[in-house]
């Protein structure tokens, strides 16, 4: 297994997941849009915001290609099957808890079930597995994130 | 702390009217609600209405529509009263003063925020005054999660009563106000309340979460910050110098029904309030309609909330993403194009049924709104907004669907259930989406390529309109071409700048005036709808005549037309969608965002018209 290899796994697995979810969006078949959700914490220029998502999001996606790389390690194996299980995971945690629930704690402009009459939410919160973006959400998530880790996973073992 | 207030009551205390087999007049209604959801107040003190945790949930107190099955938290002296009731200033809390011949007791009732201290998911706030005397009072909970469906269990958890069904519960906390005593199917209480005492019932609602206990301490903190959050929003409202005291409270009805974790604007926090007491044409309002949307737009603006209209204008970009060029009629507030209509087992308000939730208007072809989507953008870019290149292109998408469509009939404003026809309101409304476009595109906020092709459409459309949907019997337009039908959605002519030349649309509000008007009240439209029974009239429509007689310079008939409607609200400046001209009562959803919207814009026409 080979940490570099991972890091570069990272950046194409994150290349390939945002692809395919730009590639949905266009398709019209979810308004799931990382880059976006990710810049807008920093900006409300929209314009803006989407350039910054995807420094953030590319950020994110090598951070969570160490991520992988211990769990490889603790594994003392590594490859594009475990990778694949590892993005299933991870595609499962983003869609109930982090991007559920952290991601509207901590974005200063999205709403959550606390939003009140006391504040004024400009992004719509993305519920249970993303499902306020489109019904067709939660499959494209699991799909791209599984795509990522089984790119990590096999640049991992490939990689010296 | 509450602020101490001598004075009883803004009117005199009479005698609530008497329910009818359980059910209280629409009239009888209050709102008070939180951002996230709202609650319906019955003057005679029971909550009838309540939806957990959003505005579009099921309800936990749906007595309004079933008050056997639905559910309801009463408070109420025991024995006779008589009622007085007003909203606290500047805010959506409601004050209601008992008056019996043992005393007199004010009930405050508010939704609250949240503050310091661990908030619940949501909660409701009942505190009870006494002011003079020794009154007896009585509170009972009866919650039925799940419009009455789920099966609700209370019980105690820790001393404290609960009620729960699934992944809902609340628990009843009761201060210096009885201890509650708990029953197969309810939490009551009873206690006397003296001059100066003070009691407190705190209901706090957890959903798919640990419901939290509230202290006293802590739920008189969130009420008295409530007070608070409300009168800052609307201390900074810009209001009209005419009706301010109408405006204002339209402006907070309006805010009642933003859904702040979206920032959805919903038409109305009911279901199935029925247009025709007894009859079938029951909708549920729980969605955000793309008609609404210049409406609403505009008056977030006028009123000075662009915090508002910002989240507005984000929430429909992004709802509208997924059926873009096409657009549907409603979104649900989580900008959910799903809206599947369903029929639930309830009695109906006064035996009005079917009971509905979900709106088959969803999937109705409705060519209007792209004139209401274009509108929005462009009042939005007037205000100094910039729109990003994506939006842009969506936007001269939808245009260009136009352009392909307008041909094409479809079920109009008014979402006539049936085959659909050509209606001169559409055409009209296609006209406004086009002219808004070329606007747009003038001003560089959305791509030109089509830009002659829209001038082109835009000039047929019009050509149509005069030739097709102009009646010389009538000198009106008309509902359809070759009709002799009229509809009031023509008086938005006005409103929007079509004929803005010519004399055209003043006839039509002549023929509208003439023909559609009862009294004050102006009904939809003449002629069939292919449902059964009578509705009554519209009161938009109502506010539309005055907003037309204004912009056309009839100032002095438009404000005796506006006195009347505004007189014509009930006891708290609240509207429903529809008035019986002959008795007064209120018909439709409550309180109904469109009647308000209208009411506003208005208002917004005599400050921009009269001398």
């Amino acid at each position: 297994m080979s940490v570099w290899g991972t890091v570069v796994g990272g950046l194409v697995g994150t290349f390939v997941l945002t692809t395919i979810l730009r590639t949905a969006s266009e398709l019209r078949l979810t308004r799931m849009d990382l880059p976006f959700l990710l810049g807008t914490a920093v900006t409300s220029d929209r314009g803006r915001a989407k350039a910054i998502g995807y420094v953030l999001h590319f950020v994110a996606g090598v951070l969570f290609s160490l991520a992988y790389a211990i769990g490889f390690a603790a594994l003392d194996r590594s490859g594009w099957l475990l990778g694949a299980a590892f993005g299933l995971i991870h595609g499962l945690f983003a869609g109930s808890a982090l991007v559920n629930i952290l991601l509207p704690i901590v974005h200063p402009r999205m709403g959550t079930p606390m939003s009140s009459i006391a504040s004024t939410a400009l992004l719509e919160p993305p519920g249970f597995m993303m499902l306020n973006y489109g019904r067709s959400t939660p499959v494209l998530s699991l799909a791209s994130h599984i795509a990522y880790g089984a790119i990590v996973g096999g640049f991992a073992s490939a990689v010296r | 702390m509450v602020a101490s207030n001598d004075r009883l009551t803004s009117e005199r205390p009479n005698r609530p009217q008497d329910r009818v087999d359980g059910f209280a007049p629409l009239r009888d209604y209050a709102a008070i609600g939180d951002g996230r959801t709202v609650a319906l107040v019955a003057r005679d003190g029971s909550i009838d209405w309540l939806t957990t945790p959003a505005i579009d949930s099921a309800t936990v107190f749906g007595g309004l529509l079933d008050p056997g099955r639905g559910g309801s938290f009463e408070l109420a002296p025991v024995g006779p009263f008589s009622v007085a009731r007003r909203y606290l200033p500047g805010t959506a809390v409601l004050e209601t003063t008992f008056v019996t011949d043992r005393g007199t007791v004010r009930v405050t009732d508010a939704m609250t925020v949240p503050a310091d201290g661990l908030a619940p998911l949501r909660e409701l706030v009942r505190r009870i005054d006494g002011l003079a005397g020794t009154i007896p009072m009585r509170w009972v909970v009866r919650p039925r999660f799940g419009y009455g469906a789920g099966s609700t269990r209370i019980e105690r958890r820790g001393g404290v009563p609960v009620a729960h069904a699934g992944a809902d519960a609340l628990a009843v906390r009761s201060f210096d106000a009885g201890e509650p005593d708990l029953t197969m199917d309810a939490i009551a209480g009873r206690f006397e309340i003296e001059h100066g005492q003070s009691g407190l019932l705190a209901m706090s609602v957890a959903h798919q979460e640990p419901l939290i206990f509230v202290s006293r301490s802590e739920a008189e903190g969130r009420l008295a910050a409530t007070i608070e959050t409300w009168r800052r929003w609307s201390g900074a409202l810009r209001t009209t110098d005419r009706w301010r005291d109408a405006v204002e409270r339209s402006a907070i009805a309006l805010k009642l029904l933003v859904y702040a974790p979206s920032g959805a604007v919903v038409a109305a926090p009911t279901t199935s309030l029925p247009e025709d007491i007894g009859g079938e044409r029951n909708w549920d309002y729980r969605y955000c309609w793309i008609r609404d949307s210049a409406f609403t737009l505009d008056a977030l603006l006028r009123l000075g909330r662009s915090s508002e209209a910002d989240a507005f204008f984000w929430w429909l970009m992004q709802a509208s993403q997924l059926t873009h060029p096409r657009l549907q009629v409603l979104y649900r507030i989580d900008g959910d194009p799903e809206a599947r209509e369903r029929v639930l087992d309830l009695r109906g308000y006064r035996g009005s049924l079917p009971v509905r939730v979900g709106n088959g208007a969803v999937d109705q072809v409705q060519h209007d709104i792209y004139g209401d989507l274009l509108e929005t953008a462009w009042e939005y870019v007037r205000a100094g907004r910039r729109l990003d290149a994506e939006v842009g292109r969506r936007l001269a998408g939808a245009a260009d669907h136009v352009t392909s469509i307008w041909r094409l009939p479809d079920a109009g404003i008014w979402e006539v259930r049936g085959d659909p026809r050509h209606y001169s309101h559409s055409k009209m409304m296609c006209w406004v989406a086009l002219d808004r476009a070329v606007r747009l595109a003038e001003a560089g906020a959305i791509p030109d390529r089509s830009a002659a092709g829209w001038r082109n459409t835009r000039s047929q459309i019009e050509d149509f309109i005069w030739s097709r949907c102009w009646s010389d019997d009538k000198r009106s337009l008309v509902r359809s071409p070759g009709s002799d039908d009229l509809d009031a959605a023509l008086l938005l002519g006005a409103h929007f700048g079509f004929d803005a030349d010519g004399d055209r649309v003043s006839q039509t509000i002549d023929a509208v005036r003439r023909e559609l008007k009862h009294g004050p009240f102006v009904y939809r439209y003449s002629g069939d709808d292919g449902l059964e029974g009578q509705e009554g009239a519209f009161l938009a429509c109502s506010f539309w005549l005055v907003e037309a007689l204004a912009r056309r310079g009839s100032i002095e008939e438009a404000a005796e037309l506006m006195e009347e409607l505004v007189a014509s609200s009930n006891d708290v400046g609240l509207y429903a969608e529809e008035i019986d001209p002959r008795s007064g009562e209120f018909l439709g959803n409550f309180p109904q965002g469109l009647t308000h919207l209208a009411l506003l814009e208005a208002a917004f026409a005599f400050d921009e018209e009269a001398p």
